[in-house]
């Protein structure tokens, strides 16, 4: 009965002039998409986003509870996560799709995995945050010579347990070759 | 395995490069994500005791229910209890498992899952519990949290235990004791989250059907239950009823934490739909009146000439059951359901209502309660940020066919 309901919305999302099925796991580009979703999945599936249409103030209490519950977010943080999620899921009409422009700000091509992935919200080359420093990881898979393949693979599938309580989320739009580069460059930065 | 890598470990079959294979195995294994972080119960062994029917609507953290026609028990079994976690799973182990009495207690008391069962009365009783977010998704605008189904987040089980008043007196209290908080040993998915600490007035504390539970319908809690032993508040919001219970701690005055000040609270007056919590709030406590319709089945087709049997289950967190009434002209008029002789004092009651349909085509019937208060269901819930106590009528239809 339920899936019957479900199927019968996405044909009529379907049939209507610029809305489109879409995957419940992934947001709509915009500016803070990849914040919010890094954010959302330390500790939920990003349906729990897809599926919620709030208004600006309720998003403000929602993040506001996930911080108390242990959210790693700062200020600023949460004021970007606020402002995408009140237009592209808000009670009003979302604006169409838009770039990331929050994460694609520099021209060099590591810089621009790093920001469009938002992987500098809990990482940082020289000292650790939410997750371990690039150093770190460098360090500790010196030498190793599968480390990159299994990092790269880490990277997309996300994990936990190595560094500590904190999970990495996985990153399933990351390419297999983006991915790559980025644990070579992971790798290198001793 | 390519020619080339077959050869390799061909060539070195030595128990050294065997270790250096498992070795680099483990290693993989360890980097990889983990189903279920270490001490907890992955989703997927929970889901295994469930029945088929039970819908899920979130992962992390898990929550599902089963809709009303799945209801239609006099006692909810373990494998239809609707799920609702806010955190992990935890993986308890019962024989080092301590339960402590603290706070404003005259004597802290520690006791083992053998000295509860021994120390105090053992109580059975059937009693309800319900999330406060239970049929969340009838509100329109949408309500932010788990899109409870129209029917279904809650469940009547019976519950074994010793009384939580029995505990209280053995500790002592002191003069000012007004609260009592629960706290489980549930894990969250990181080192910053913080404990779910929920605490409740001292007079239902005090209740004589206010449970520290061990068993569940004659068997072990199951562990996503809260193995091996929690709080039972019947007919009270479900999170009162602290899962994976490790500590009791006695209070001055409700604990101020994110489950009690930001979670579970609704505007102290109402609000325009679709805005932010206001400033002033009251704690969701006791479940209004409330009932639903769990036979016929939605949709379900009937001959002509059968004659068709309501029933349903009605609850109510405060006061009794009055009576239940079915409409079947769109809550035009109401005609009274005839209710099962009472049971526990926090137990639904069954209602069954007979209907001859005098036609073809689509019938339906609505359910409303009534409580002993005059309090009764309305035909839809006032709208709150969270959407909590949704009571609205139940309605369902069927087919009548020549």
């Amino acid at each position: 009965m339920r899936r019957r309901f479900a199927c019968a919305a996405l044909a009529l999302a379907a049939s209507l002039p610029g809305v489109h099925a879409q995957d419940p796991e992934k947001l709509t580009t915009g500016p803070g998409a990849a914040l919010t979703a890094q954010k959302c999945q330390i500790c939920h599936e990003l349906a729990h986003v897809t599926r919620s249409r709030l208004s600006r103030g309720e998003w403000v209490d929602n993040l506001q509870r996930m911080r108390e519950r242990g959210a790693p977010l700062t200020d600023a943080e949460v004021d970007t996560i606020v402002a995408y999620l009140a237009a592209y899921y808000g009670r009003d009409p979302a604006p169409a799709p838009a770039p990331d422009t929050l994460a694609s700000a520099s021209d060099d091509p590591i810089a621009k995995l790093l920001a469009a992935n938002a992987c500098t919200s809990c990482h940082d080359v020289a000292k650790k945050l939410v997750g371990p420093a690039f150093r770190e990881v460098a360090q500790k898979y010196s030498g190793d010579a599968g480390a990159a393949g299994r990092l790269a693979e880490k990277m997309r599938a996300g994990g936990s347990g190595v560094w500590g309580a904190v999970p990495m989320p996985p990153n399933a739009g990351l390419s297999a070759d983006d991915s790559k580069r980025l644990a070579e460059w992971v790798l290198t930065q001793k | 395995m390519d020619e080339t890598r077959r050869s390799l470990l061909g060539g070195l079959a030595g128990a050294g490069a065997l270790a250096l294979v498992g070795d680099a195995r483990r290693a993989l294994a360890q980097d990889k994500p983990e189903a279920a972080p270490p001490g907890t119960i992955p989703n997927e062994a929970v889901k295994k005791e469930k029945v088929a029917a039970m819908q899920y609507h979130s992962e992390r953290p898990l929550t599902g229910s089963v809709p009303a026609h799945e209801h239609d028990f006099d006692v909810t079994p373990s494998d239809r209890m609707f799920v609702r976690n806010n955190l992990l799973t935890p993986d308890v182990n019962a024989a080092q498992h301590r339960l402590t009495v603290k706070g404003l207690v005259d004597k802290e008391l520690v006791f083992t899952l053998d000295q509860l069962r021994t120390a105090f009365p053992v109580v059975t009783l059937q009693g309800m519990l319900e999330c406060a977010g239970s049929g969340r998704s009838n509100y329109k605008p949408s309500a932010s949290g788990t899109p409870w189904n129209p029917t279904g987040g809650m469940g009547c089980p019976k519950w074994t235990g010793a009384r939580l008043a029995d505990l209280l007196r053995a500790a002592g209290m002191k003069t000012g004791a007004a609260h009592i908080a629960g706290q489980g040993v549930d894990p969250g998915m990181v080192a910053t989250a913080p404990a779910v600490i929920r605490s409740i007035p001292l007079a239902k504390a005090l209740d004589e059907n206010t449970l520290i539970a061990w068993d569940m319908n004659g068997a072990p809690l199951p562990k996503v239950h809260g193995y091996p032993l929690r709080l039972v508040v019947p007919g009270w919001v479900g999170s009162a009823s602290t899962k994976w219970l490790s500590s009791l701690t006695v209070l001055d005055s409700p604990f101020k934490g994110t489950y009690m000040t930001a979670s579970y609270v609704r505007p102290k007056w109402p609000i325009e739909p679709g805005h932010k919590m206001p400033p002033e709030t009251v704690s969701t406590e006791a479940w209004p009146v409330k009932s639903m319709i769990t036979s016929p089945a939605p949709n379900k087709h009937f001959k002509g000439t059968d004659h068709i049997v309501v029933r349903g289950r009605a609850w109510v967190g405060e006061g009794s059951i009055d009576r239940v009434e079915i409409s079947t002209d769109e809550g035009l008029t109401w005609q009274q359901a005839t209710l099962a002789p009472a049971g526990d004092r926090f137990a639904w009651r069954t209602f069954t209502f007979e209907y001859q349909p005098q036609r073809f085509g689509y019938h339906t019937f609505l359910a409303r309660a009534w409580d002993d208060r005059g309090n009764g269901q309305p035909a839809e819930s006032t709208w709150n940020p969270l959407g909590y106590f949704w009571n609205g009528v139940h309605r369902i239809g069927v087919l009548v066919e020549a």
